[in-house]
């Protein structure tokens, strides 16, 4: 029987854990910052390289990696931005650590700003979720207040300041190059790269974007070691993760989990089996934005790698279950509306493809498909893929595609009569 | 340099440089739509694909690379023809396509439209998107330019023009996704002087010019180089026209000048030309208070014995010239009153004038100086104050002849009242005003695109305007005019054509040292100083 393994909510499964300073304190919180505030700066870049973290945002990029590819020596201040706008559907890991360990969040990214020299940082943190911006803000102002922040933090002579800005409804705006023209006060758009935000990012200025779950991670690396972080998991996937587990299982829920346990697993052990004992029609294993999974693909480990070699991918650990009832055009239609109403609009592929796709699908919906469009939807899917700016149009054609590839029947069975 | 090839062809580019950009330097266009060498680089359009099997470092790049975002690399190797290539262009062509109206027939960009001739190019004619194409609604913009939306490629050049170029920011881009679209901020209208430059470079024709609009089709139009006479900037322009008939001016690139922009001002004074409204179009003469039609030979004739008869001194003899007139015909004025007259009395309007500069480069084209060729006066030694004390105190004594070129000191009466006094106004120019009222002798020239001339712009830079449409039967151009007049007075001036009196300027003139017309090519280039 699969169970959780606890260090990122060690403290949050205490019942009665209130989340506030005195109680992540009172269980050892902000011992690493202490410690991390002896060592050099890339002591911990090289820590945390050696650690295998990698992103959880959704790309896997190793951190360490990340911030050692920041610009050294340019005479501008560097950043260590947040990203919080968690916006592709199925995750909600990230508000439920603002919700509930905000501290061992911002230990984290006080380390990470002390490790990358950034004396100002930025959370960039989804417009509607303004619970948990309140009581993160709420989580900075007890810092402040016990010096955990300020002019010297925690007793060293490290400056640190820490913003929260909140987006403005767009999923756009958790691209890491738009979330920072949007922070700079500018329309959300995905950049081109080059120039990276390593070279130039907030402001024109060194920056790396990171996600919250990432900095987390950080706290008990510095503490174990990077070595204890790497047994947690199968070689290049270290660590435990939170897993966002919604749709048709019985027990939803954000789970923190190994890197590589088994994905059927995690359905019927942690999600406690299919939603009213119905047959399983399929898997996103990571978020709406990755390949779906038939039920016969899922026996698989979990992690970054092993969904990679299964055509799919972890993203952001979002697993999104769903039954024999589930009507696979609509759920697609869905999907697919949801990244044209997201798409931001700038390049062609995506601005166009988005919608034309959708305008297929509606018409499958109503029962008017035909098998020309069948084909054309699935040539017009491709047409986005690495085609574009930014991954919103793979976004949009991965789960197009692999619908398409792995469920025929079902679109077929939304011919029109005449055909 | 370092070098990267491309389609096998060695290319030479500067550290930095995108690949887009150094190939255009060697000639190759690479197709695109957002990229613009004036803005900053985008990168959506996603049309400038290239195929780069060695990335300089003996890999392949992953998949189509964008050209106007990837910079340059040694030994970097480049197809930008294979067959992935133009698969790539026909389904960004595609996506382009799905939504236009295509509707050229009635589109003023037609003939000069990027999506027009790629979609012949890699399109394949017909649509497979069988639904209702998307329609903005219609936007009155205000001034200068249209906005058709439905014909918008969202390429954002606009966009970023009133950004980066102008600063002034009250256009740009609203929505997102398949709503994307773009439109003046807050309702109002634009306010920007330079906004036909975003007809220019606007790849479609979302963006016209409202003066141009259902006028010609654009392939019938035949352009000549020129520049713009409205101020001493002198922008480089083509003057374009059909059946002898100017409709429009549009911005020629040149770094030196005006980089590839105008202004609006300048755009229409095109409607200056062709009206021939108020124009006299053959020789006349004085007789009897009434001016009567003449040929050239009666009137010079006739001009010759009157001379003869006032048989004036030096210093009663005047020239007054504007600041329109070119280098070649200040020089044959100045010339003509120095060897018929023995007269050094040549003078022309100089006025205090500003150049208004901001972060913005644009702003120096437009100057208060709307004198095309005040520089050339000076450095052709014409004489000249801002109160024009010298020409009042000449005109306070005895003045016989008079010369009038173009429309001078029209803004002052008392220089118009001190000069009637004189027995013989000769007038050359080409409209009737308060100098032909009072004149004897009314000699018909041309206009600036009916003839060819050098202008001194206010950066001392020499540059050339040519005949773009052909001048009435009976009128000729200032130099061969003031050319026919000193030989009639029976001293030596040989020369044929223009270009003959430019380089006669440049061997006498040590500003205009060596300069002939190609030495001053399409570019222009710049006067000695001394
Ligand atoms: C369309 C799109 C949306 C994204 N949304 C998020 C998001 O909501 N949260 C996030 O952390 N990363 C998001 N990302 C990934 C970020 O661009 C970036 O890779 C990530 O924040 C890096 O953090 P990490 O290295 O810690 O994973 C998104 C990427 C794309 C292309
Ligand atoms: S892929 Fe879509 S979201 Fe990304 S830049 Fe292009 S239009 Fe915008
Ligand atoms: S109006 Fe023209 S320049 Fe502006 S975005 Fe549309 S196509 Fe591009
Ligand atoms: S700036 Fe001067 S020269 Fe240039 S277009 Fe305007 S008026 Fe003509
Ligand atoms: S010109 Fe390169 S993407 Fe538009």
């Amino acid at each position: 029987m699969l169970e959780e393994t606890l260090v990122l909510f060690k403290n949050v499964r205490q019942p009665g854990y209130s989340g506030d300073l005195a109680s992540y304190q009172s269980s050892g919180g902000y011992s690493a910052l202490k410690k991390a505030l002896k060592m050099k700066p890339e002591e911990i870049v090289n820590t945390v390289k050696e650690s295998n973290l990698r992103g959880r945002g959704g790309a896997g990029f190793p951190t360490g990696l990340k911030w050692s590819f920041m610009a050294k020596g340019t005479g501008k201040p560097s950043y260590l931005v947040i990203n919080a706008d968690e916006g592709e559907p199925g995750t909600f890991k990230d508000r439920e650590i603002m919700l509930k360990e905000p501290h061992m969040f911002l230990e984290g990214y006080m380390i990470g700003c002390y490790a990358i020299g950034c004396h100002h940082g930025y959370i960039y943190v989804r417009g509607e979720f303004v619970p948990a911006m309140q009581r993160l803000q709420e989580a900075i102002d007890e810092c402040y207040q016990s010096g955990l922040l300020g002019d010297k933090i925690a007793g060293s002579d490290f400056k640190l300041d820490i913003t929260l800005h909140p987006g403005a409804g767009a999923y756009i705006c958790g691209e890491e190059t738009a979330l920072l023209d949007s922070l700079e006060g500018r329309r959300g758009q995905p950049r081109t790269k080059p120039p990276f935000p390593a070279v130039a990012g907030f402001n024109g200025c060194p920056t790396s974007v990171n996600n919250v779950e990432t900095l987390m991670n950080v706290p008990s690396i510095i503490n174990d070691g990077a070595e204890a972080f790497k047994e947690l998991g199968p070689p290049n996937n270290a660590g435990t993760h939170l897993v966002s587990l919604s749709g048709h299982v019985n027990n939803p829920g954000v789970y923190e989990l190994k890197m590589g346990v088994n994905l059927k697993d995690i359905i019927y052990d942690i999600g406690g089996g299919i939603l009213g004992g119905k047959e399983l029609k399929g898997v996103i294993p990571g978020g709406s934005s990755t390949p779906v999974l038939r039920p016969d693909e899922i026996d698989i480990p979990y992690d970054f790698d092993s969904l990679a070699k299964a055509k799919s991918m972890m993203g952001s650990s979002a697993i999104i279950v769903f039954n024999e009832d589930t009507d696979v055009v609509k759920f697609l239609y869905r999907i697919v509306k949801f990244y044209n109403h997201e798409s931001c609009g700038q390049c062609t592929p995506c601005r166009e493809g988005t919608n034309w796709s959708r305008l297929m699908l509606r018409q499958f919906v109503q029962q008017q498909g035909t098998p020309q469009q069948l084909k054309r939807l699935y040539r017009v899917g491709g047409n986005m893929m690495g085609t574009t700016l930014c991954p919103l149009g793979d976004a949009c054609a991965m789960p197009l595609r692999a619908f398409l590839e792995k469920y025929p029947e079902e679109f077929q069975a939304h011919f029109a009569e005449a055909s | 340099m370092p070098t990267f090839y491309l389609d096998d062809q060695a290319i030479e580019f500067e550290p930095g440089e995108k690949i887009i950009a150094a190939a255009k330097r060697a000639g190759i266009d690479i197709p695109h739509y957002c990229y613009h060498p004036a803005l900053s680089v985008v990168a959506t359009c996603r049309m400038c694909l290239v195929d780069i099997v060695d990335m300089g470092n003996g890999r392949p790049a992953p998949k189509l690379m964008t050209s106007c975002s990837t910079d340059a690399a040694e030994g970097m190797k480049i197809l930008s023809q294979n067959e992935k290539v133009v698969e790539g262009r026909e389904l960004v062509m595609e996506f382009l396509l799905v939504n236009h109206p295509l509707d050229c027939p009635i589109c003023d960009q037609a003939g000069e439209c990027t999506l027009q001739d790629f979609s012949f190019e890699y399109g394949s004619g017909n649509s497979e998107m069988e639904y209702s194409k998307r329609v903005y609604g219609w936007r009155d913009i205000g001034t200068f330019v249209t906005l058709e939306r439905n014909r918008c490629i969202h390429c954002t050049r606009c966009d970023r023009f009133t950004r980066e170029i102008t600063g002034t920011n009250e256009f740009g881009v609203f929505n997102r996704g398949h709503q994307l679209t773009v439109d003046t901020f807050t309702d109002q209208p634009m306010t920007n002087k330079f906004q036909g430059n975003m007809a220019d470079i606007c790849p479609v024709g979302c963006i016209t010019e409202r003066e141009f609009r259902f006028k010609k089709r654009a392939w019938k139009l035949k352009k000549t180089n020129s520049i713009c006479n409205r101020c001493s900037t002198g922008c480089n322009i083509t003057v374009e026209e059909d059946k002898n008939k100017v409709f429009r001016f549009k911005p020629r690139e040149n770094q030196e000048v005006n980089q590839w922009w105008m202004c609006d001002d300048g755009r229409i004074s095109y409607r200056d030309y062709g009206k021939n409204k108020n124009r006299f179009l053959q020789p006349m003469g004085r007789v009897k208070g009434n001016l009567v039609k003449a040929s050239w030979d009666q009137i010079f004739e006739a001009l010759k014995s009157r001379i003869a008869d006032l048989s004036p001194n030096p210093n009663e003899v005047v020239a007054l010239s504007d600041n329109f007139a070119s280098n070649e015909e200040l020089f044959l004025l100045k010339k003509m009153l120095a060897d018929v007259f023995d007269s050094d009395k040549i003078f022309f309007p100089l006025r205090a004038w500003s150049q208004h500069e901001t972060a913005y480069p644009i702003d120096s084209l437009i100057t208060t100086d709307k004198s095309p060729n005040r520089a050339g006066a000076i450095a052709l030694g014409l004489l000249g104050d801002e109160d024009d004390a010298k020409l009042k105190e000449a005109l306070s004594e005895t003045v016989k002849i008079a010369f009038i070129l173009g429309n001078p000191f029209n803004e002052d009466n008392e220089i118009l009242e001190l000069l009637a006094k004189a027995e013989l106004i000769v007038y050359i120019g080409t409209e009737n005003n308060h100098w032909t009222e009072k004149a004897d002798v009314l000699l018909p020239g041309q206009t600036h695109v009916e003839k060819e001339g050098t202008f001194t712009n206010k950066n001392s830079r020499v540059q050339r305007s040519n005949i773009a449409v052909k001048a009435p039967k009976e009128t000729k151009p200032e130099w061969m005019i003031l050319t026919e007049l000193i030989q009639f007075m029976g001293k030596d001036a040989d020369f044929h054509t223009s270009r003959a009196v430019f380089e006669a300027i440049g061997a006498s003139n040590d500003h205009f040292k060596g300069m002939t017309f190609d030495s001053v090519g399409d570019l222009g280039s710049l006067l000695t100083s001394i």
